[in-house]
């Protein structure tokens, strides 16, 4: 067991957690593991879920007071789908609460210790518990401490591929409308991604193919004829690249988009990009700088929409019909709704849901729709077009997809986080500052494009650092196999 | 009514009040009222419109509903197509623009009979704008703004018992229309008008059962006044008004405040009012500055709703006949009077329509229709209208419990026009199936005469037999004198008279028991 060193960490809740790293809230009892390999995953494989996908047979707290008691009558069509595949669901994982969060600290079970150890044995004594990133911290922990064989996520704005990065293991958010959402807890709807955290781009893969599939429940499940259409595609290319020698990048176009280099950014993260993107060089790759130039609004665009959602979707929760009901006050107006919920929402929510809440709200307010969410929208749509004027195929989503000529790429790269994790006493004190984290994540997420973060590099201070490679919408296989083939350059 | 209203509103006493209904224009004469409805009618849908729960009527509380209606963590819509094409529809009947593209938005707030904390409506991009209704009494033609879809919320009863609001979620999450109407109407008379052609028309295509009491019609009413010449008035809109009895007495006490105001020199507040019917008149609900910011916002798991004009023409042509087209025939066809027409057509909630817009059981109109089939529709109509839905109607039964198959109504009639049976055994028949409906199929109008003892009874044939005598005089009296043989000339007329229905050997008896009778 773990011991707490510094001041915030002693207030940790170590005794109570299931595991080192409070990375499980729930661990499932079944024995299930005798999975005759009927699936298509290898047998025994243990898969960890993040605490807001729906199960029926462990709780689903989304790691909020609000659903501390809730026991849903239902499997996400993901579990389902995973368990029909032969998956053993290993238990739930801690998250920030209702996927709000980069660091995984706004839990009511208590901060994700992040399990890895840096290399150097002197600072590792002395190392205070960093971050495992968030929303998706306890799924990412799972893998990285080998206690699971995979586990599933959910990335909004950056919540897979940031604990990813953070934890060193792979993370992928697949196309948006690729994977059902049915049983998700909803965030924010048109960002919400199921995603995949493995130790390696192999599992995740063997997990993605057991889980995206056309869900008829899901409205905005992608129909099969698309897929089908985006998947002749990819079928191509990775025809062509099936012939490549191990190890090399000949023939393939890599996109540096110059805007993912903030001023933010640590600066040996510059100079290490640069190292691998020399390599990349040497081994075939083409490598083609690219502009993207409404990157600089998507943060802010990002946190409008999915606030502007977030107060939408958290509206149901009023503790009548499921959820932690809070007693009215004595001189409660029991007439005045508002005045009723008010009391088990304030109860129930935790401050950072309860913020984005009320920004959501205000940028849905007649007076600011305009300013805020309608320019949001329109910042989106640029950021899209941004890409589909990168990208080497069209986009099959649209009527007219207009793809560059000449110059197009396979895939834009790019370093996934700004830095390090943080170490977890920090990352406490957030406000804006902390929302920076999410600032390379988030235009993939606006575009809905695929994304996987694989392992790349370590920052000064020995932690890890993942790498972002992006690609057209539904060319999740064309990213998957790239981000295979970096696997293989030295670190 | 009236006079309530004059207890209510001292100050103008100075006006005449009318005791019958369509002289408010008399009673408001320099005055104009502009009134324009929003009708809610729920969709005659099997299922609800974004889940795959039952639609309900009077099944017991919380017994039709799904995850998502109760909006459980997790769940998503998904789009009922029925309703749809039932909307498609209505915007066909009422002439309006279907848009090949709509949209959903989510309007936002919080109440008790609303689980998710929004409803799902079309705000920005409704399914079909424009259209009119014709007024044929007043002559109007009423303008129509929009109609779209949306989602209708929870049933919330208060129960003095327990001190409690209970809440039952069957309804939550039902289809209904939103049909809203420009303010085209300048009375009273005219919206309660609007109302009832509305409600003919969506059940004449089966989108709606439009029915007030029964709840699955709703009217919101905005009324303003002005003075004639001068621009429309600042408007209030009335909700809730659960019959159109309620509309006209509504917006009658309405228009009342607004011209005491105006004549005060006071201005008409824009509000939302409700109404009382105890007291027959309105009450704030609230102002204009505590209406409620819905903060819309685009639905983001339900994408465009896109309607092909092929899709569109589909619908038209799968429609059934509209109630103008439908009166009409009946009358040119059949030589129906309107009337005759207007109550064959305005039986039960659906002429012969089910849920989702599906032809279900016969209504009235295919019956009669049926049994009309080489008989005289006149009689037809009139055994329909007066002894059949009398019957129906006295046991407070919809047309499909009806128990006489149109073949059967058929046979009696014929048997009526020859002469086999009186009118009053018809009548005597239809009772005795209403009150013991024959369990045999197909009913037999011959063995149920037979043990009703019905079968040419000796007063029906005696009938027959005193016209046969009445026609043949010298005949008869040769009869009487003895001469047999004559009489089986005034038996062949018997039988001529009865189309040969009658029973020979007992025409032969009766006509010998008249004639012996007279000597």
């Amino acid at each position: 067991m773990q011991t707490a060193t510094t001041g915030f960490a002693a207030n940790l809740p170590l005794d109570t957690a299931l595991d080192d790293f409070n990375a499980f809230v729930s661990l499932s009892t079944s024995t299930e593991g005798s999975n005759a390999g009927r699936g298509a995953l290898p047998k025994g494989a243990k898969i960890a879920i993040k605490d807001n996908l729906c199960t029926a047979d462990l709780p689903t707290t989304c790691s909020s007071a609000f659903l501390q008691d809730f026991r849903p009558p239902y499997d996400a069509t993901v579990v389902s789908l995973l368990r029909t595949a032969g998956g053993d669901i290993a238990g739930k994982t801690n998250c920030d609460e209702f996927g709000m969060g980069s660091f995984n600290t706004n839990s009511t079970h208590g901060p994700v210790i992040n399990p890895f150890k840096p290399q150097d044995a002197r600072t590792q004594a002395s190392e205070a518990p960093r971050s495992a990133g968030g929303s998706s911290g306890g799924s990412a922990a799972a893998v990285a401490a080998d206690l699971s064989y995979a586990a599933i996520g959910t990335d909004t704005g950056g919540s897979v591929r940031l604990p990813a990065s953070y934890c060193g293991v792979v993370g992928l958010k697949p196309s948006y409308g690729l994977v059902s959402r049915w049983g998700v807890v909803s965030y924010a709807d048109s960002l919400d991604c199921v995603g995949i955290l493995a130790k390696s781009v192999e599992r995740v893969q063997n997990v993605f193919d057991v889980i995206c599939r056309f869900d008829q429940k899901d409205p905005t499940s992608i129909p099969q004829d698309v897929r089908d259409r985006s998947k002749s595609r990819t079928d191509h290319s990775l025809d062509v690249w099936s012939h490549l020698a191990p190890g090399r990048f000949d023939g393939i176009k890599i996109g540096i988009p110059q805007e993912y280099f903030p001023t933010e950014m640590d600066a040996s993260l510059r100079s290490q990009f640069r190292k691998t993107l020399e390599t990349l060089k040497e081994r075939g790759a083409e490598l083609v700088p690219v502009s993207l130039p409404s990157t600089k609004y998507a943060l802010s665009a990002y946190y409008v929409l999915a606030s502007a959602e977030a107060s939408s979707n958290l509206a149901r929760y009023d503790g009548v019909r499921f959820g932690t009901y809070q007693k009215p006050a004595p001189r409660t107006d029991l007439s005045d709704t508002s005045a009723v919920y008010a009391q088990s929402r304030s109860k129930g929510f935790g401050a950072e849901v309860r913020k984005r809440i009320l920004l959501g709200t205000y940028a849905l307010t007649a007076d600011a729709f305009d300013n805020y969410y309608l320019q949001a929208q329109r910042i989106r749509h640029a950021i899209k077009r941004d890409f589909n004027s990168v990208f080497r195929s069209p986009n099959v989503l649209l009527q007219n997809p207009n793809p560059p000529t000449t110059g197009g790429v396979d895939v834009v790269l790019h370093p996934t986080a700004i830095n390090s994790a943080p170490r977890l006493g920090d990352a406490v004190q957030q406000g804006v500052d902390g929302y920076v984290q999410d600032v390379l994540t988030t235009p993939a997420s606006l575009a809905g494009l695929p994304c996987v973060s694989v392992p790349w590099c370590v920052a000064a201070d020995g932690w890890p650092v993942g790498m972002s490679v992006v690609g057209q919408w539904g060319d999740d296989r064309v990213v998957l196999r790239v981000a295979e083939l970096t696997e293989d350059l030295e670190r | 009514m009236y006079k309530r209203l004059c207890v209510v509103k001292p100050r103008i006493s100075k006006r005449t009040y009318a005791t019958a209904s369509n002289s408010t224009a008399d009673q408001w004469s320099g005055w104009e009222t502009v009134i324009g409805i929003e009708v809610h009618a729920q969709i005659k849908s099997r299922r609800k419109l974004f889940s795959e729960s039952f639609n309900s009527t009077d099944e017991p509380p919380n017994t039709h509903v799904s995850l998502f209606d109760a909006a459980f963590p997790g769940t998503l819509p998904r789009l009922n197509r029925y309703c749809v094409d039932l909307a498609i529809r209505t915007a066909l009947a009422l002439n309006a623009t279907v848009q090949p593209k709509s949209a959903f938005d989510r309007k936002h707030y919080f109440y008790r009979d609303l689980p998710s904390g929004y409803q799902i409506t079309q705000n920005y991009a409704p399914l079909a704008t424009g259209g009119f209704l014709y007024l044929d009494k007043a002559q109007r033609r009423v303008g129509l703004k929009q109609i779209q879809l949306e989602q209708d919320t929870a049933k919330s009863t208060y129960a003095p018992s327990l001190g409690a609001t209970q809440i039952d979620l069957n309804r939550a999450g039902a289809g209904l229309m939103e049909i809203v109407s420009q303010p085209d109407m300048r009375s009273p008379e005219e919206a309660a008008a609007y109302v009832r052609t509305l409600q003919a028309l969506l059940r004449s295509v089966g989108a709606s059962d439009g029915n007030m009491e029964q709840g699955s019609l709703r009217c919101d009413v905005n009324v303003s006044v002005n003075r004639i010449g001068e621009p429309f008035g600042t408007r209030c809109e009335i909700k809730n008004l659960n019959s159109i009895k309620a509309v006209q007495v509504a917006i009658t006490s309405e228009v009342y405040r607004h011209i005491d105001l105006i004549e005060r020199g006071l201005p008409v507040a824009q509000e939302t009012r409700g109404f009382d019917e105890e007291r027959a008149e309105t009450f704030k609900l609230r102002s204009k500055e505590d209406a409620p910011d819905y903060r819309y916002m685009p639905d983001p798991n339900l994408p465009p709703l896109l309607v092909s004009e092929a899709h569109v023409d589909k619908v038209r042509q799968t429609m059934p006949e509209l109630p103008p087209a439908l009166s009409a025939r009946l009358q040119v066809d059949y030589g129906l009077t309107e009337k005759q027409a207007e109550v064959l057509m305005s039986v039960d909630s659906g002429v012969n329509i089910g849920y989702d817009g599906e032809v279900a059981p016969p209504g009235a109109v295919p019956y009669f229709e049926e049994v009309a089939r080489g008989r005289d529709p006149k009689v037809v109509v009139n055994w329909i209208t007066q002894e059949l839905l009398a019957q129906l109607s006295r046991r407070d039964e919809p047309f499909i419990a009806n128990p006489i198959p149109p073949s059967a109504l058929g046979e009696l009639i014929d048997l009526l026009q020859a002469g086999q049976i009186t009118g009053t055994s018809v009548k005597t028949l239809i009772r005795h199936i209403f009150n013991s409906p024959s369990s045999d199929s197909p009913l037999s109008i011959s063995t149920l005469m037979d043990e009703l003892g019905l079968k040419a009874t000796s007063s029906d044939l005696r009938a027959v037999c005193e016209k046969a005598v009445s026609l043949l005089p010298q005949e008869a009296e040769l009869v009487r004198k003895g001469n047999e043989k004559v009489l089986m000339k005034i038996v062949g007329q018997v039988m001529k008279l009865s189309k040969g229905t009658a029973d020979g050997k007992a025409a032969r008896e009766m006509l010998q028991e008249i004639l012996r009778a007279k000597e």
